[in-house]
């Protein structure tokens, strides 16, 4: 073994072979982290596999959220609509199971790692006055943020906000 | 020393990549996403946000929040393109001492360079975070066009940004050599990018691995946004037929309604039909309203028409500057999201009168091609280690002239596989190893690299003795084949060096012949395959008889002496079918055996179906084929 290093080394030149020596080591030090990465990958490849089926199925449960929002006085307390509700109920609960959680935003500070402003309206500056569509989380990752309605810092027509103290109101 | 990266710095959306195991692939963002949007702002508490935070803040805080600085860079404020795009954004750009555009974000002032270095320090955060090492090096990619005051502008934001800018590279080049066009010797190629926002196109010419840009065109205003608007105002207009409300007054509406077209679109490109389902879109007096639009291909073509038709002028021009026609570009390459629209495709085959080329992501393949830049000029520092591969698979021939492969072909090399063989008849004494490759099932129609025998194996039943063969392929391509006796230990071995003597022509006409042949040759492999299990078996059977014939009824002796017989003469001819059926029946009478035997032993386990005891190697007892040869797969070396 010691001669065969010696011998390949005189045929190189010392320089070449510590260079061939070094290139080798690399080669295997990419491996090593490539396989490490790759494993890495694996795991959350799996964890997130749903992703794209879940982001195609949430606009169906949005249309349900909006459905009940503008649902009539006279057929609210059906016991069909009971039915539909239960329906939307387990829709969420089928989803939660898979990981997904809900993202709070009304009255929440805007966020624009969670939130997306998509309109501003008057009222408390920064804060989410209005959820226009919800946001969701896989295992925690941001899949869809929420589209907000942001505060302008414009007083609405009836302020509910804090009554406290209003020094952090822009004079203008 | 620290791997290089690729990065496309784009108008609206950039992206990064990097080699790995020799392929480029794109490095995702923080968020998990392969773009990040080329926007940057400063938040109202201050605090400076990039990418994806940035535009989904953008309507709460658009006057400091910086979109399309790529339009801004290098550019004099009193150019006519800057005052034209300073009506259309909402962020004030004003003029520096020396005459160059800045832009203000925050209460401060920033030139375009240092915003798009903002864009660059996250992308390589990012990179560093996923690769778990520094990245310093860089190429970053500019449109064609750019003059010298734009490159320079582009290389100082990379400066910025920490980034050691090793080559500034133009946009369609970095395509070319995603395509992998680096390797033809010479060739015209023409670059059809239609992005998001803006449209480039490009004739480049190609000669021992450099590019020169012949010629560029292109609208700076023409992209897939536009594509998407004719959709949604269509959808406006339906809807309003339909209702009478025109959802263009209702901007949470719009908002939905622009996220159908666009996904209306993208579906459009693989399905000839799409629904445009919204329900509780608006509501007036008479209660909800819901939007149900069918849209199919040809109504989109429509509304787009004149979009595309618009692309194909540049192409024109381009093809005009450089003094060319149509006829004479030789590659035609489709790149940027919007291209993936099928009559865009048309529309270029059109026009160019051939089939573009559109296998690498559209999105990714500027991005993608400056990665391979980035690995070829590290590649001039630290020498990159060519790995080559079979072009075909190598084996070794086996009982009834089968081809077994060892080595499939596109294995990498160095490489080494062994696998055990045996002898197919009683007290054989040798056994001959010819070497062959090709994509062939049978040995005979593959090319023989070599053969040679193994002698001296001491008299053993069949399947008895362990011939391990060992193929090596060496970095050079240089095979040697060793067969070992593993009961004596007895060794045989040849170096083949002319298993790289095919030409690059007789390796794809092995390819293509395989292909040709392939149902001939799987019906001939399967022929083969039965007469080998019905040698084995009556091998099998007549050893049985052999041995157990005296515990067997006199009867059934005759039963299966005759079914023997059967297969026997089915194997003088040629048809599988017979060959199988007679096989069938003998295994059948041969399950009898095992019942009478039992049953002749008091408290023996009742009959199983299975050859009786003594009998070596594979029973007959299933009739399951069974090469002969192929003792098992043993540990691979």
């Amino acid at each position: 073994m010691e001669e065969d290093r010696q011998e390949v080394t005189a045929e190189l030149g010392a320089p070449d072979a510590q260079r061939y020596l070094d290139n080798w080591r690399r080669a295997e030090a990419d491996f090593e982290n490539y396989k490490k990465r790759i494993e890495l990958e694996r795991a959350e490849t799996a964890r997130f596999a749903s992703t794209t089926l879940v982001l195609n199925i949430l606009p169906v449960l949005d249309d349900l959220d909006r459905a009940f929002k503008s649902i009539p006085e006279k057929l609210a307390h059906l016991t069909w609509a009971d039915g539909i509700r239960l329906i939307h109920r387990k829709l969420q609960a089928t989803l939660e199971a898979q990981g997904v959680t809900e993202i709070k935003a009304l009255g929440e500070t805007f966020d624009p790692s969670i939130h997306e402003a998509v309109g501003q309206t008057a009222g408390e500056e920064g804060k989410v006055i209005e959820e226009a569509q919800k946001g969701y989380r896989l295992h925690g990752r941001v899949i869809r943020p929420a589209f907000v309605i942001v505060g302008n810092g414009q007083r609405p027509e009836r302020n509910e906000t804090e009554s406290a103290t209003d020094s952090h109101d822009s004079g203008g | 020393m620290a791997r290089a990266v690729g990065i496309d710095l784009g108008t609206t959306f950039s992206l990064i990549a990097t080699m790995q195991g020799g392929d480029p692939v794109i490095i995702p963002t923080s968020e998990g996403e392969r773009l990040l949007p080329s926007v940057v702002a400063v938040s109202k508490t201050g605090e400076r946000l990039v990418g994806w935070l940035a535009k989904r803040q953008a309507v709460t805080n658009p006057e400091n929040t910086i979109f399309s600085i790529k339009r801004l860079m290098g550019r004099k404020f009193k150019d006519p393109s800057v005052q034209f795009d300073m009506k259309k954004v909402p962020y004030k750009i004003t003029e520096a001492p020396n005459g160059d555009c800045k832009v203000v974000m925050g209460g401060k002032e920033y030139s375009p360079p240092e915003i798009s270095a903002m864009i660059l320090q996250k992308l390589k955060t990012d990179a560093e975070a996923y690769l778990g090492e520094k990245v310093t090096d860089a190429v970053i990619t500019v449109p064609a066009y750019f003059n010298d005051s734009q490159r320079q502008a582009t290389k100082d934001a990379g400066a910025i940004a920490g980034l050691n800018v090793i080559r500034i590279i133009n946009e369609p080049t970095a395509s070319s050599l995603a395509y992998g066009l680096d390797k033809k010797k010479e060739a015209i190629v023409a670059v059809y990018d239609l992005g998001g926002g803006t449209f480039d196109v490009s004739v480049l010419e190609m000669g021992e691995g450099t590019f020169q840009v012949k010629s560029t065109s292109g609208d700076t205003h023409l992209g897939g946004d536009d594509f998407d608007q004719r959709i949604l105002d269509w959808l406006c207009d339906e809807f309003k037929k339909q209702s009478g409300i025109d959802l263009r007054q209702d901007k949470m509406a719009l908002q939905r309604v622009r996220d159908a077209a666009e996904k209306a679109k993208r579906e459009l490109s693989t399905m000839q039909q799409t629904e445009i389902s919204l329900p509780y879109i608006t509501a007036d007096a008479s209660g909800p309203k819901h939007m149900n639009i069918v849209l199919n291909r040809s109504k989109m073509e429509q509304l787009v028409m004149e979009l595309v038709d618009r692309s194909i002028v540049p192409c024109r021009q381009a093809l005009q500057d450089a003094g060319l026609t149509p006829a004479q570009i030789n590659e035609v390459l489709l790149v940027g999201g919007q291209t993936r629209t099928p009559l865009v495709q048309t529309k270029v085959t059109e026009f160019f009168g051939q089939e573009p080329k559109k296998t690498v992501n559209p999105d990714e393949a500027v991005a993608l091609g400056a990665a391979i830049q980035g690995g070829v000029l590290k590649g001039e520092v630290r020498e990159v280690l060519l790995l080559d591969v079979t072009p075909l698979t190598l084996g070794i021939e086996t009982l009834g002239g089968v081809a077994t492969p060892l080595i499939p072909r596109n294995t990498t090399i160095p490489t080494s596989k062994s696998q055990v063989f045996s002898t197919a008849a009683d007290s054989q004494p040798s056994v001959e190893v010819h070497v062959i490759q090709g994509e062939r099932p049978m040995a005979g129609d593959n090319k023989t690299l070599g053969r040679f025998i193994l002698d001296g194996i001491l008299p053993a039943p069949r399947g008895m003795p362990q011939i391990e063969v060992a193929f090596d392929i060496d970095a050079n391509g240089i095979l040697s084949v060793s067969a070992k006796d593993k009961g004596t230990g007895r060794e045989q071995k040849i170096t083949i060096t002319a298993s790289s003597g095919l030409s690059k022509e007789e390796v794809e006409k092995m390819t293509r012949d395989a292909e040709a042949h392939a149902a001939d040759d799987t019906r001939k492999k399967e022929e083969i395959e039965a007469r080998n299990t019905a040698d084995n078996l009556v091998y099998q059977a007549e050893k049985v008889m052999r041995e157990h014939g005296d515990k067997v009824p006199a009867d059934l002796k005759q039963q299966i002496e005759g079914k023997i017989a059967a297969v026997r003469s089915a194997l003088q001819g040629q048809d599988a079918a017979y060959i199988r059926r007679t096989v069938q029946e003998l295994t059948e009478t041969m399950q009898k055996i095992g019942a009478s035997v039992y049953q002749q032993q008091p408290g023996a386990p009742p009959p199983g179906g299975q050859a009786p005891p003594g009998a070596e190697g594979p029973g007959p007892g299933k009739g399951k084929p069974d090469e002969g040869t192929v003792e098992g797969e043993f540990r691979e070396v």
